[in-house]
């Protein structure tokens, strides 16, 4: 089978070989699609937990202030963006699942999920590095311009914020796998019509 | 199918496939130049100011030169890498998009796909921290820079716009390549 395979290209592939190759792939998508939306979930769940209340000095004496996520707007982003990228995961993923129950799956589905994918990679990406950025300076500071670090007073809320940051980093990991399975998934289908 | 419908099918495929191709070297060379803009226009920024600097009330101020580095702020260095970064690739994959076929263009999508989501990362980081020297943060008490840096801060903003041009050049090249995994065989 292997060899007349190699010789026609995959223009005749062997029907029963590629129907379970198909359920395999389609078992990895969804497993990766539901990681996704757990990722996502506990991202945000994280983040949004994260507020402490501390006694700092301030110029005018030491005063209970609060550290909020919503403080900063690069948090604020990072929560919307995840929050899509959980209602995506849960749309895509009953997609996925009602497309292996059918033995023919049309390469216009994978497509469309490589689209969509490759653009919810884009926005984790960009609230990972801005979360990333501002969690930055929070830990370390920057003398140039006089930020200081607050990670120092707010343990708790540092430690938040760095744990969903690694989280969502996943999930963007998750991600391009997702897209890679896609483009795997149009690649052995071809000639799609 | 190109066969049923005889020679004017073929013909336009092959056309259609030239116009893939070509759309493709352009989204390529604009990456390329993009991200090396962007990346020359936030490493080489710098600039320094003369600010009146006062110690005490009843002494005069003191002119003190103050000045805003981009090695200063690490979201902004960990910006020029990347795009750097991204720019290596876009010549490297403009070289191998020219000759590659099938598995070649997997791996294409993978750099690819690798570099939008480098390119997205270094976009956000840099893009949260600006916001923050333009705006500030009064609950941190970070306050903003931009009004004594102003050109600084329009530098960085215009070599965040390039860089998201380039960005978004490179998602439509991850779009382009899979759609040329989809159509031929």
């Amino acid at each position: 089978m292997s060899s007349m395979e190699s010789e026609k290209g995959t223009v005749v592939a062997p029907p029963a070989a590629e129907n379970g190759n198909n359920k395999k792939c389609g078992g990895v998508d969804v497993i990766l699609r539901v990681l996704l939306l757990a990722a996502s979930i506990a991202a945000v769940v994280v983040m949004v937990t994260s507020n402490q209340t501390e006694t700092v000095p301030t110029p005018r004496g030491p005063m209970r202030a609060p550290a909020k996520f919503h403080h900063s707007p690069a948090f604020i982003y990072f929560v919307v963006a995840l929050s899509i990228t959980g209602v995506y995961s849960i749309i895509t993923s009953i997609a996925s699942l009602s497309s292996m129950r059918k033995s023919k799956v049309p390469a216009k589905l994978f497509w469309i999920l490589l689209l969509h994918d490759v653009l919810i990679l884009g926005i984790v990406a960009s609230a990972t590095g801005a979360a990333g950025g501002v969690g930055y300076i929070g830990l370390k500071g920057n003398t140039h311009v006089r930020w200081m670090k607050i990670c120092n007073l707010y343990g708790k809320f540092c430690r938040h914020i760095g744990a969903s940051i690694l989280v969502s980093l996943f999930a963007a990991v998750v991600l391009v796998l997702l897209v890679v399975l896609d483009g795997y998934s149009l690649y052995r289908r071809i000639p799609a019509s | 199918m190109g066969n049923r419908n005889g020679g004017l099918d073929g013909t336009q495929r092959k056309e259609e496939k030239e116009g893939i191709k070509l759309s493709e070297i352009v989204l390529r060379v604009l990456a390329l130049l993009l991200t090396l803009i962007a990346a020359i226009l936030l490493g080489l920024n710098k600039q320094t100011k003369i600010v009146p600097i006062k110690i005490s009330p009843d002494l005069p101020a003191f002119d003190v030169p103050v000045s805003a580095k981009t090695s200063y702020v690490s979201a902004f260095v960990y910006f020029v890498v990347a795009n750097s970064i991204a720019c290596a690739f876009a010549a490297v994959t403009l070289a191998l998009a020219l000759s590659g076929k099938g598995i070649i263009r997997l791996m294409i999508i993978i750099v690819d796909l690798m570099m939008v989501a480098l390119l997205f990362s270094s976009i956000g980081a840099a893009g949260a921290v600006g916001l923050i020297g333009s705006n500030g943060n009064s609950h941190l008490r970070w306050n903003k820079v931009c009004n004594v840096y102003a050109k600084f801060c329009h530098q960085v903003t215009a070599s965040l716009a390039l860089s998201l041009l380039a960005a978004i050049a490179f998602l439509f090249l991850v779009i382009l390549t899979a759609s040329k995994l989809h159509k031929t065989p």
